[in-house]
């Protein structure tokens, strides 16, 4: 047993969940007061005491039953109330029948008459046997038809009549009805356990999958996988992703807004705090500068940029959720103000929504026409506090790229900074402007990763 | 004190806290390892509740501590009461000019009115606050901290060191220690991650919304006016409310809130009008309550086993 919490702990460990000394011990202690014998008691003992995080408790889930087993209780065995004629009557008939019975059949009623179920073998080879490879869709719906795969296998469906001779044999035979009632109540109850253990194998078997492609598609890996190249469902994954980096940048804002309060002095307050040292100014207060930025954001939504555009939808989402003033502006031929669809709608509305407001036509994007229509509309949502972050690959189909609109921008925010998902590499290569537009901006950073993307967001924040 | 886990799920009974095995189990280890106990989950699942009733089933006094942007030292331990000082100061006045009338040099008399020190730092001019509560108290005490998301992380770093000993020192005084270790009790909304090393010393105890029945106990547990079959109806609205995207889903306490509403509206039964009218006593938000009517009028429309109407 104790054999087995270990590797328990440290297949926790591999599978990325932080299990220190510490927990550990305390989880032996834990064990100590509560013991294992009851199951549940058991694993809510391991839990408290190992798992510390929301996120990490789906899998304790899944890698408890793969170490303490499933909990579905073992087959009994319905002879045990049998005299010995009545077992050695039972046997003859049992062996005569299975005489012309498929080998599967007879291991079936084999298990259900003995009480001693399948081994772990025995599964794995029936397993085999249905020809279904759980690892490859691991989902709960595969587990559901692994499960009645192998009891099609065992012949399930002709175990009922099958029985129901077997009982009609033992009455003709002779045998007393109450031992013959006694005998169908096991029987049955076994072939419903039968049926509970298969199922919990195939599950275990999806588990145990989903657990190993855990493992390999860990986090930091994810990030660093460029956006367009990703599965829906590494997408699923990298949502979850955006959304806790997205509540790390917060608190992470927070601190960093604390450490910088050291304004300028407020004499009142100062005055105020000292009235109990007589006025002499031991305890100095300072006004708090309220350092509240604005940003404006455009993104371009057209076709080249439509693999990662919704990722960039997302941040922009959680960006105007974390910095109250952003005014968020979305553009292919023309610009759209898409301030109102992020605030007011759900995420995944609010992209949907600004995806079939700007349709992605064929060559038309337009960067520079939008910034002139920037400017000659929105100028008022820049100012000396502002930061203007462009999203996009300055990919303009050789349109004019109002450069100096650009820069008349740019010298009225506080900064610019462009946020471009190809290489530096192909900057400037075939319709790209962005070698142009590089130099008028305060910073460009390839976002080609949800890291580097996550590093920008903190610089952008900072 | 609680030798079972059945006996702790008891003791909440007592308290019409209903607890799962979960909690109990949870519980039982905080108390007997003496760990300090880490609930975190959705708001208004009842995580300060089940520390007020342990406080209550115990008999032992609840100190809580409201966690806080900016929250420090001197709001969660001690402060020296200035002002009181201060006021001894003036009226000792006299008896200070005494002390010292005979000291030849300045040096002297500051040396002797530095042997009167004690007088100025001592229990008498302490301002105790939650934490030095908890850990002087005479009697055995439940110690909450509630919100410690909120908190700063310079904050829980200093918690750190006052849950591993259960000792504090005040420069002026020395070090006091616990007399009775209190039970510690922190909830969490998770609005951030906090640090691993508090969290290696709490237990975990992860607490969700109740499935129907256990939500439908409590119910009539707290709101026994309503009627039984209005209140399994209630329930089964607000856990299908769950089920939907909202920016913020029903607590358990709106669900409580729910149901008083409906007992002094004197409802009869919940009917579509009633619903939509009282829906924003479950929802907080403009766009989810939008979205909920349309969700419950779906359900109404196929009437599959439950209608509204």
């Amino acid at each position: 047993m104790e054999e087995r919490i270990i590797k328990f702990i440290a297949a926790l460990r591999a599978a990325g969940v932080r299990v220190s000394m510490a927990e550990s011990q305390d989880a032996w202690r834990a064990i100590e007061r509560l013991g294992v014998r009851d199951r549940d008691t058991f694993r809510l003992s391991l839990r408290a005491t190992l798992v510390k995080d929301a996120d990490a408790l789906p899998t304790f889930e899944a890698l408890f039953p793969l170490y303490f087993g499933s909990g579905t209780p073992p087959l009994g065995n319905p002879q045990a109330g049998l005299t010995p004629e009545q077992q050695q009557m039972l046997r003859e008939l049992l062996e005569q029948m299975m005489r012309d019975l498929a080998r599967q059949l007879q291991q079936l009623l084999e298990w259900l008459f003995s009480g001693r179920g399948p081994s772990e073998e025995d599964l794995q080879q029936l397993a085999q046997q249905t020809g279904m490879d759980p690892s490859r869709y691991p989902s709960p719906a595969s587990a559901r038809r692994l499960a009645r795969r192998m009891l099609d296998l065992l012949g399930w469906d002709q175990l009922q009549d099958l029985l129901d001779q077997i009982w009609e044999a033992l009455a003709e035979a002779g045998m007393d009805p109450r031992a013959i009632e006694q005998l169908q109540q096991q029987v049955g109850e076994n072939a419903d356990r039968l049926a509970d253990q298969l199922g919990e194998f195939a599950g275990q078997q999806v588990r145990e999958q989903r657990v190993e492609q855990a493992r390999r598609r860990s986090p930091r890996d994810l990030l660093d996988r460029p956006l367009n190249q990703l599965s829906s469902e590494d997408m699923d994954a990298l949502r979850e992703q955006v959304r806790r980096l997205a509540a790390r940048l917060r608190s992470r804002a927070a601190l960093r807004h604390k450490r910088g309060k050291q304004g300028k002095l407020d004499p009142k307050a100062t005055l105020r705090a000292n009235l109990r040292y007589h006025g002499v100014p031991f305890d100095m207060r300072f006004r708090q500068r309220k350092l509240k930025p604005k940003l404006v954001v455009i993104l371009d939504v057209s076709t080249s940029m439509r693999p990662v555009v919704e990722f960039f939808l997302r941040l922009l989402y959680e960006l105007q959720d974390q910095v109250q003033k952003t005014r968020s502006f979305a553009f292919v031929d023309h610009l759209e103000d898409v301030t109102g669809d992020l605030q007011s709608h759900r995420l995944d509305d609010a992209i949907a929504l600004v995806l079939t407001k700007l349709p992605a036509g064929h060559y038309n994007t337009d960067l520079g026409r939008s910034l002139r229509q920037l400017e000659a509309a929105h100028l008022d949502a820049l100012d000396r506090r502002t930061t203007l972050i462009v999203l996009g690959d300055a990919r303009n189909n050789f349109n004019d790229p109002a450069l100096d609109t650009f820069g008349r921008l740019c010298r009225r925010a506080r900064r610019v900074i462009w946020l471009n998902p190809e290489h530096p590499a192909q900057w400037g290569s075939g319709d790209s402007d962005m070698l142009d537009y590089a130099p008028l901006c305060s910073a460009v950073f390839q976002t080609r990763s949800l890291s580097q993307l996550a590093d920008a967001v903190d610089r952008i924040l900072g | 004190m609680f030798e079972t886990v059945e006996s702790v799920r008891h003791a909440l009974d007592g308290q019409q806290y209903i607890a799962t095995d979960e909690i109990a189990t949870v519980l039982f280890l905080a108390e007997s390892l003496g760990k300090p106990l880490l609930a975190e989950g959705p708001a208004g699942v009842g995580k300060t509740e089940l520390s007020k009733a342990w406080a209550a089933a115990t008999g032992r006094e609840l100190v809580r501590l409201q966690c806080y942007e900016g929250l420090d030292e001197s709001k969660a331990l001690y402060e020296w009461e200035y002002a009181k000082q201060m006021l001894y100061t003036q009226l000792l006045r006299d008896r200070l000019a005494n002390l010292l009338a005979d000291t030849q040099s300045l040096a002297e008399a500051a040396d002797r009115l530095g042997q009167e020190e004690d007088v100025f730092f001592s229990d008498r001019f302490l301002l105790p606050r939650p934490l030095l509560r908890a850990i002087r108290s005479d009697r055995p005490t439940v110690l909450l901290i509630d919100e410690i998301d909120r908190a700063d992380a310079e904050f829980e770093a200093f918690l750190l060191e006052v849950l591993s000993d259960f000792q504090v020192s005040i420069p002026e005084i020395g070090t006091i220690a616990a007399k009775q270790r209190p039970v510690v009790f922190l909830t969490s909304n998770n609005t951030r991650e906090l640090s691993e090393a508090l969290k290696r010393r709490c237990l975990y105890l992860y607490i969700d919304y109740p499935d129907t029945e256990e939500e439908l106990r409590i119910v009539r547990l707290k709101v026994p006016e309503l009627a039984p079959e209005l209140a399994r109806q209630a329930v089964e609205v607000v856990q299908s409310l769950r089920t939907l995207d909202l920016k913020k889903s029903p607590s358990v306490s709106e669900t409580l809130d729910w149901a008083r509403a409906l007992v002094t509206l004197n409802t009869r039964s919940l009917d579509s009008a009633m619903l939509e009218n009282t829906l924003t006593v479950l929802l907080k938000y403009e766009a989810d309550v939008e979205r909920a009517r349309r969700a419950l009028r779906r359900v109404g429309g196929e009437g599959n086993g439950r209608t509204y109407h």
